[in-house]
């Protein structure tokens, strides 16, 4: 079992990369959804015996990352009629570079924290840091609004990964609780990038820096 | 009486002279001389050997019960409090009247009142909020005070730095008090010199009132404070106000335990700003500012005293801190009283004339008689000479640290340098007081503004005499204000016990009494001679030069040219001069400016470094998004790497 789990894992750590290295909003999603469905999968996987809440949440998980949020998301882009990241602040092979030390380091700094022995040869503390890094790079090193939304939900993704240590104490109404908040952001960030794309004839969120005090 | 009744009688006259002042000025000033009047008879009843006086509110007041108190050493600044106030009161009146100044004559008159109460309620509170409250108060209503002319750039400049100087040492007081609180568990303050864990707390204390009491690093807002302000608020400032400082340095080293090297510090800080405070007196050419810095001397000298008896506190109450303990509160008395006397006849001078400039003064002596009589009397007393106040509390002074340097150790080496440089101290006070009395009321009239003087009237001269003959009284007969200035000194140390004058004290005032006398009968001996012989008036000896003019006399800065150059390291003067080269020349000029050396040379260069690090570091908030995610990365990878590294504990 610790196999697939860390094979999923493993899927998801590869799709960080791809998402990086991904100049197409259309395929930077789709990294982001299918990362979605692998880690949503993952509770599943990880109980012992079959639970109905754990599989609630599952499935819950996977349909709105999956699938809800990656179609919101890409109707904002059509909205805003844009589909490639023209200008990144950091390019696309740098970013990769950075994303592979950072998922070797978040291999390195794994060794060196005191996990339980239960954890400790699965791949999910180097998975979730490695994530929540790419997440960070996405979020800094791309400008357009969508990339970021993206960015951002990467970075959502490895907090969940995180959290999958603690499942069994984690309760389902918070679980379901943070999916709808997710939701709800995403929808938000929809509507804010077509009203940013009519406002400023872009979605470069570099302009927004004329709305700073 | 009890001392509460007339405490309680004071407070409330006094809240009626804050309301009447706005309408009613005759009223404002019978209820405040009424009020102080009241707290005096308190505070003289407990020094006169009544018993401390004590009251606990039975009631909460924002979380804390109201604890007031009055002992001794409270009481001695609560008597000069109440003189002080009375008699600037009385010489507003006079000075500042509603006719010339209509709008701030109001104003100051209840910024007086607020001041004068504020300044009471902190010498009586025992509760550290109670204490807080009061202070914040006593340094708003002083601002208010010192601004009064704020028409003039100069005195709004004065009160900005008055104010932020003023919550640097609130801040201080705040985490003193703070602190305290949290150790004790109680905001209440007495006694507890038990607790040897509250020790380094003095250094916070020292620091706050030491701002307070211009203490000479730290005196950067006292000059252009006590020479903008009007003069009666200067007298107040500088008799009573910076005396709050050595309240708080005295109450709080005597209540809490101290660091051992305390004494030591304190003792320092006094020498430095006897000698440098007179040093930077000689500088100046503004006759307030003269005696502004005279008031850091002068604290200078009294926290020698302090820190005097705070050394041999350390080494088993030795006598002869005792000796130096109360000269030092002698000398609070006796300051007080000289350096109001002094303010209230510059004041009278700047009323005049309206010139402080020392250099377009002159010849007002026989312009004003009475004011230079009495500025004169203020000018012997404050440089210590026999037979006026002055020399008697300087004189306990020394008798205590001469005994010291026949005692053993550390002390009777610190000892004899503090009691050179004390003496450097007074020569130098007579030669400045040479300089202002020389320069400004003898000689002839400098400018037209001098030559039309005209003395001042009684509002303004009555409470300057009652000042005189205060400063004659403590000089003739120290032995009668001795059981007072102990009964403080035993509150200050409860180990001590009352004891009886020292020999000495009932000599000085003896040799006193008999040199006023043959001073008196050398000048009636004269008098009757110029009047029996007459006198003839010439013109001063001019060398034969045909053409002098007034602005050939002494100047102040020429006067005291010699000692200045002495201390040019510090004071570091700027002189801009235009020598004359030709057989003929055409012109010549000379400039000389004494700079605020702390102010223009350390706090101010800080002070730009400082907002230069804050703009640079505005640069951060930029308004990009990016990079202030990037900000949180490096955030949240310097705490992952410092719980990393401290991951094996």
């Amino acid at each position: 079992m610790i196999g697939s789990v860390n094979l999923l894992i493993g899927l998801a750590m590869g799709l960080n990369l791809m998402a990086l290295g991904s100049s197409r909003l259309p395929s930077v999603i789709r990294a982001m959804a299918v990362q979605g469905v692998a880690l949503g999968l993952l509770p599943l996987l990880m109980s012992e015996h079959f639970e109905l809440l754990v599989a609630l949440a599952a499935v819950g998980t996977v349909i709105i990352k999956g699938f809800v949020i990656p179609h919101l998301l890409r109707r904002a882009m059509r909205a805003a009629n844009i589909d490639r990241e023209v200008e990144p602040l950091v390019g696309y092979v740098p970013s990769l570079l950075l994303g592979a030390a950072g998922t070797i380091a978040a291999v390195a700094v794994t060794y060196r924290l005191p996990l339980l022995p239960e954890h400790a040869h699965t791949l999910l503390v180097p998975g979730s840091l490695a994530t929540i890094f790419t997440g960070f790079i996405l979020l800094i090193c791309r400008v357009k609004a969508i990339s970021q939304v993206c960015g951002y939900l990467i970075l959502e993704n490895g907090i969940y990964l995180f959290g999958l240590l603690l499942i069994r104490s984690t309760p389902f109404l918070v679980e379901s609780g943070i999916l709808l908040d997710l939701t709800v952001g995403v929808f938000v960030i929809g509507i804010i990038a077509d009203r940013i794309q009519r406002a400023f004839d872009s979605l470069d969120t570099r302009k927004l820096t004329v709305l700073r005090e | 009486m009890s001392a509460g009744i007339m405490l309680a009688g004071a407070a409330g006259a006094l809240a009626l002279s804050a309301v009447a002042g706005l309408f009613l000025p005759r009223l404002w000033l019978g209820a405040t001389v009424a009020g102080l009047a009241a707290a005096f008879w308190a505070g003289a009843a407990v020094l006169a050997g009544g018993a401390p006086w004590e009251w606990r509110g039975g009631f909460q007041v924002g979380g804390f019960a109201p604890h007031l108190q009055l002992d001794g050493l409270g009481a001695l600044f609560l008597v000069l409090l109440a003189v002080v106030g009375a008699c600037g009161a009385v010489y507003s009146r006079g000075y500042w009247p509603d006719q010339a100044h209509p709008r701030s004559a109001r104003v100051g008159r209840v910024w007086w009142s607020v001041h004068v109460m504020s300044l009471g309620m902190v010498l009586l509170s025992a509760n550290g909020l109670l204490f807080l409250v009061a202070w914040e108060l006593f340094a708003v209503s002083g601002y208010f005070l010192v601004t009064l002319e704020r028409q003039r750039a100069q005195a709004r400049a004065a009160g900005w730095l008055y104010l932020a100087v003023s919550h640097v040492s609130a801040l201080c007081l705040f985490a003193f008090f703070g602190i305290l609180a949290a150790r004790t568990g109680s905001w209440e303050l007495g006694p507890m010199r038990d607790q040897p864990g509250l020790a380094p707390l003095f250094w916070l204390a020292l620091f706050a009132f030491g701002i307070k009491a211009g203490v000479f690093p730290l005196h950067i807002w006292l000059p252009s404070a006590h020479s903008s302000a009007p003069s009666h608020v200067s007298a107040i400032m500088s008799g009573v106000s910076i005396k709050i400082g050595v309240y708080g340095i005295l109450r709080f080293g005597g209540w809490l335990a101290v660091p051992d090297s305390a004494g030591w510090i304190v003792a320092v800080l006094g020498v430095v700003s006897a000698v440098l405070g007179v040093a930077f007196a000689l500088g100046q050419h503004d006759l307030k500012r003269l005696l502004a810095y005279h008031s850091v001397e002068n604290i200078g000298i009294i926290l020698v005293g302090v820190g005097f008896a705070m050394i041999a506190a350390g080494q088993g109450d030795a006598p002869w801190g005792r000796l130096a303990l109360a000269g030092a509160l002698l000398h609070v008395w006796n300051h007080g009283l000289f350096k109001s006397l002094l303010f209230l006849g510059a004041g009278s001078v700047l009323h005049a004339t309206g010139e402080r400039e020392m250099s377009r003064l002159g010849g007002l002596w026989r312009l004003m008689p009475w004011t230079a009589s009495l500025f004169a009397l203020g000018a012997v007393a404050i440089s210590g000479l026999p037979p006026l106040n002055g020399f008697v509390s300087e004189w306990l002074v020394y008798i205590g640290l001469f005994d010291a340097s026949v005692a053993r150790g550390a002390a009777a080496f610190a000892s004899v340098s503090a009691i050179v440089l004390l003496a450097l101290t007074g020569a130098m006070a007579l030669a400045c007081f040479t300089k202002a009395c020389g320069v400004s009321f003898l000689g002839s009239p400098r400018s037209e503004s001098a030559a039309r003087a005209h003395e001042s009237g009684p509002l303004m001269l009555g409470p300057m005499l009652a000042l005189g003959c205060l400063c004659a009284a403590i000089g003739l007969a120290p032995v009668l204000f001795w059981p007072a200035i102990d009964r403080a000194a035993c509150a200050w140390n409860p180990a001590w016990v009352a004891m009886g004058a020292p020999a000495s004290l009932a000599a000085i005032g003896a040799s006193n009494i008999a040199l006023a006398l043959a001073c008196l009968a050398a000048a009636a001996l004269l008098w009757r001679r110029v009047t029996r012989v007459g006198m003839r008036r010439a013109v001063t000896w001019d060398c034969g030069y045909a053409a002098p003019t007034a602005r050939m006399q002494y100047t102040a800065g020429s006067f005291a040219g010699i000692i200045t150059e002495w201390f040019a390291w510090i004071m570091d003067p700027q002189v801009q001069r235009d020598c004359p080269d030709e057989p003929f020349p055409s012109h010549a000029s000379y400039e000389e400016h004494t700079p605020e050396v702390v102010l223009e040379r350390v706090v101010e260069p800080a002070g730009a470094l400082t907002m230069r690090l804050y703009a640079a570091a505005r640069q951060l908030q930029h308004g990009r998004l990016q990079a202030y995610l990037f900000y949180i990365v490096i955030g949240l990878a310097a705490l992952a790497a410092i719980a990393v590294m401290g991951g094996g504990r």
